[in-house]
Formats: C-alpha cells, structure tokens, sequence
C-alpha cells in the first residue's frame, strides 16, 4: 500500500507544477458551459418553468456539476497511457515492476483528478455564482454529504475507462469504444438529469454507469434527500466492486496473452 | 509556374494518400475508427431527440435544421482532419522544435507539415455529415450547396487551427490558449445560432469564426444570396491568407532543437 503512497505524492507533487495549464483548460469548459446557460435560457419560457421537476439555475447547474467531473477527470492516463503501453509493448517492462499496473495506473489517475478536479470545482462555482447566481436551497452540510458520491463517481469512471483500454491486449486500438462509453456519459449523463427521459427508461438508465458517475452526485448537490444519497452510494459500491473485479480479470486474462518478441 | 502548383498539389495528395494507406495497415482499426466515429455523432441524435421534445422550435431552428447544422460540422471537421490533420497539432511541432525535418524539403514547407498525418476517425465524420443529409435534407441543390461548403467550413477551420498555432512560435502555452479556441469553435459549431444574442453573436462570427464556417452557409442553404457567398468567400480567403502570412513570419524565429528525424 506504501509504494501507492508514494507514487499518487509523487504524481501531485508532478501535477502541481502545470496547475496554470489545467487552469487553462478551464477556457473550454466555460464555452461549453456557456452555451448550455444559452441553450437552456431559451429552452425554459419562463424562470419559474419546471422541466423533469427541475427549475432553469437547478438544471444548468446539474449540467455544470456533470461537466465538472467530466472535465476534472479527462486525463490520458486511463486511455492512450494504457492502449500505448500495450500496443507498444512497453507493458512487457511495466508489469515486472513491484506493483501492480492497473493498480498503478488507478494511483496515477486519482493523482491526476487530485489537482485537477477541486481547480476545475472552483472555478465553476465562481463562473456559476457569477453567470445564474447561487444553488438555490444549497446548504454547506449537503456539499460534505455529497463528497464521498463524488470520489465514488470519479474512481468508477477511472475503472471504467481502464477497463475499456485493456481492451488493446485483443484489439490494437480500444479508442472508438471509449468515444462510444465518452458519448453515453456525456449525452445521456452529463447534458440531461435521468428524470428528462421517458419513464420507461429511467429503470434501465439506474443500471448504467452514467447513474454512479455523473447522474449521482451531481443529483445529490442540487436536490439533497436522504433516501437517495443512501440508494446512489449502494449503488455505486456495487459498481466499484464490478469495475474492479472486471478490471482485475481482463488484466489477468489480457496479460496471458502477452509474448515477447526480444530486442 | 501551372507546373510547380500541378506538382505541388500531386506531392500533397499523394502524401494524404499515404497517409490514409499507413493507416490502412489493420483494416479491422481502421473500419472501427471510421464506423465507431459515426456511431459517436449519432449519440447526439439522442440529446436534439430530447430537447426538441421540450420544445419544437430552438432558436429558430427545427430538428431537421439541427440536423443539417450537425452535418456540416462533421463534414467540415472531417475534411479538415482527413487532409490537414497536422495543423491541429503545429503549436507541439513548434514547442518541441520538430519543424526541422519539413524544412529540407524542397516543397511547400506549409504544405508539408498541415497534410503530413492523417486521422483516419475523421473519414467517419465526413461520411457522417453526407449520411446526416442524406436522410433529412437531400436534394440535388443541397447536395452542390454542402460540398462547396463543407470545402470553405475546412478551409476555414484549418486557418484558424494554424494561425492559432503559428502564435506558439511568438507565445509561451498559446498552444493552450490556440487549442481552447480551436475546441470552442467546434463547440459552438453543433449549436443553433439563434440561442446567442448580442455581442456574443458578433464574437462568432469574427473572433471565433463559427458563424462563417457553419452558419452561415446553414443560412445560405436555406435562403440562398449571392452577395453572402461571396462575402463567406472572402472572409476564408482573407483567414487563409492571415493564417499562412502569420506561419511564415513565425518560422523565422523558429529554432531547432536539434532533434535527429527523418521523414521518408
């Protein structure tokens, strides 16, 4: 456990030195926050209008938390590090060192989001605060109730998106399907709470990722209910201990087929 | 001097051709990037599906104007990445002092670097865009109308890409800056215009060409004046000229990093 210690401290301390780079990225996420506010300004007829039981500052600021997390967790280290490492060969070196690579790798990402996400959350509360005003019934007890679903989400994520490179140890390129597991959060998690769909799928909506990663938290911020901080966090256990046991196989399964070519 | 741009233009195709070749090498890659990448733009079919339930008409636009919108952003994402993907990527060329390479060549340096790689995803996008109209808006005009724009929405976009990374070669982190824009201007691409108001709207149209690339020839398509084809005609020429003026003014005060590569 110590050695992970030492690598998440390690890739902080690394992580900090670019914090004015992530800070830039922040550019981004304004523009697309920017025309989310746009677009929902004029979805909503009147400032009082309700859609899917959500008021216009809840649901644009659903949509700035979502895109927080998305934002605050986009690193390569969970998606071209490992398909690079694998196509190339490069695994062949790293799975000989005293740890275990996708632990390594998860230590890595948490390290990533570590600086990344709080800039990001920062940010995005002054640019929300500024651009709709505050969350309305907001109460500071509801943000540290909400902190566990949110390291649950992104760690589920991070699980997730490993779980998708290690598919190169069968196909040299596992991109396209995290574009397609990319545009699933993103479309259906990020830009819409699960309420705005037909009732018929909000079941089936529960049982994707899209429910643990983004949906969850960002649910919790904006309307806090006891019964669904309990469900969402049971729920995003069970994902957790999914991911990782599926995780732990394809890496097991992957490596096996593993061989060297020398040199 | 027919000559000299006949072969020019022969070097650029053929290296776009090699391009794509080399990334024919696994054609089970290959076809999942290009069909995976359609897939992935259809995922948004799914979020106008929605917000048109909400309401029928945003910002002046109806689910079969979004539609054509989407359309044209692809194709002009994909024309531009298929044959000019390296000019998204100039400013690490810059940073990292790799322009060496492309400057004993005895062609076009500009030329050589912007069709020197290829995405092969970006073929998804260009077939995407064609499907997309296809389905909700063909017709014969429509289809002369989208090619000709998809060309200038390509054209448009690589001068911005470029101009955005030749300002590494006077910055430091305007890569940061140029990709943030470059990202934005796709951003607002596959957004109705009529959500913007006010000076946000002058800002798309001049600051993050936007406006030039997409929406305008959406307007065009639907109302077509000869005086704002011409007027989109110029704007790219002018971009065009500003992005390539801007590279090669930069390049003087390029220094190598004495990097050991070679292309062949």
């Amino acid at each position: 456990m110590r050695k992970y210690v030492v690598i998440y401290r390690s890739v902080i301390m690394e992580n900090l030195q670019y914090a004015l780079n992530i800070a830039m990225g922040f550019i981004t996420y304004f523009m697309i926050i920017f025309v989310m506010i746009q677009l929902w300004n004029t979805i909503y007829d009147t400032p009082d209008n309700l859609i899917a039981g959500y008021s216009r500052i809840q649901m644009i600021w659903y949509v700035m938390l979502t895109e927080t997390i998305w934002f605050g967790t986009r690193t390569a280290t969970v998606t071209r590090q490992v398909t690079s490492d694998i196509k190339a060969g490069n695994i062949a070196c790293l799975m000989n060192k005293p740890y275990h690579y996708p632990l390594y790798i998860l230590t890595k990402y948490t390290g990533e989001w570590s600086i990344a996400l709080p800039i990001y959350a920062l940010l995005a509360a002054i640019a929300g605060i500024l651009m709709v005003g505050g969350l309305p019934g907001f109460r500071p007890l509801t943000f540290f109730a909400a902190v566990p679903s949110f390291l649950l989400g992104v760690t589920i994520h991070g699980v997730f998106k490993l779980c998708i490179s290690l598919f190169s140890f069968w196909i040299e390129d596992s991109n396209p399907f995290q574009w397609i597991y990319d545009k699933v959060i993103l479309v259906i998690g990020t830009l819409f709470p699960a309420e705005i769909f037909p009732a018929a799928i909000q079941p089936f909506l529960k049982l994707t990722p899209i429910y643990t990663v983004c949906y969850g938290p960002a649910k919790l911020l904006v309307d806090f209910s006891m019964d669904k901080y309990l469900e969402i966090l049971a729920a995003q256990i069970l994902y957790l201990g999914l991911g990782v046991s599926l995780m732990f196989l394809l890496y097991r399964k992957g490596a096996k087929k593993l061989y060297v070519n020398g040199g | 001097m027919s000559t000299v741009v006949k072969n020019q233009l022969r070097v650029c195709l053929l290296s776009v051709k090699y391009n794509i070749m080399r990334e024919m090498l696994n054609k089970v890659t290959f076809l999942t990037n290009i069909i995976f990448m359609m897939l992935n733009n259809a995922a948004f079919l799914i979020q106008w599906a929605i917000l048109f339930r909400l309401k029928e008409d945003i910002g002046g636009y109806t689910l079969r104007e979004v539609m054509l919108l989407w359309a044209l952003s692809a194709s002009s994402y994909g024309l531009a990445h298929l044959l000019f993907a390296r000019a998204f990527s100039l400013s690490d060329l810059i940073i990292n002092g790799k322009l060496d390479s492309y400057l004993v060549q005895p062609k076009n340096v500009l030329l050589g670097i912007i069709t020197s790689s290829t995405s092969t995803s970006s073929i998804g996008d260009l077939l995407y865009g064609l499907v997309i109209l296809c389905v909700f808006c063909f017709s014969f005009r429509n289809l002369v109308l989208f090619l000709l724009f998809t060309i200038t929405g390509a054209t448009i976009l690589t001068s911005y890409a470029l101009f955005m990374g030749s300002l590494s070669f006077w910055f430091v982190r305007a890569d940061l800056f140029g990709n943030n824009l470059v990202n934005g201007m796709i951003n607002f691409s596959t957004y109705p215009d009529g959500i913007f108001k006010g000076v946000v709207k002058f800002i798309l149209y001049l600051i993050i060409p936007t406006g030039m690339s997409i929406y305008l020839p959406i307007h065009l398509m639907q109302d077509f004046h000869w005086g704002q084809l011409f007027l989109l005609l110029g704007f790219m020429t002018l971009l065009l000229a500003i992005a390539v003026f801007s590279f090669y003014r930069g390049l003087k005060r390029y220094t190598s990093s004495n990097l050991m590569g070679a292309r062949t």
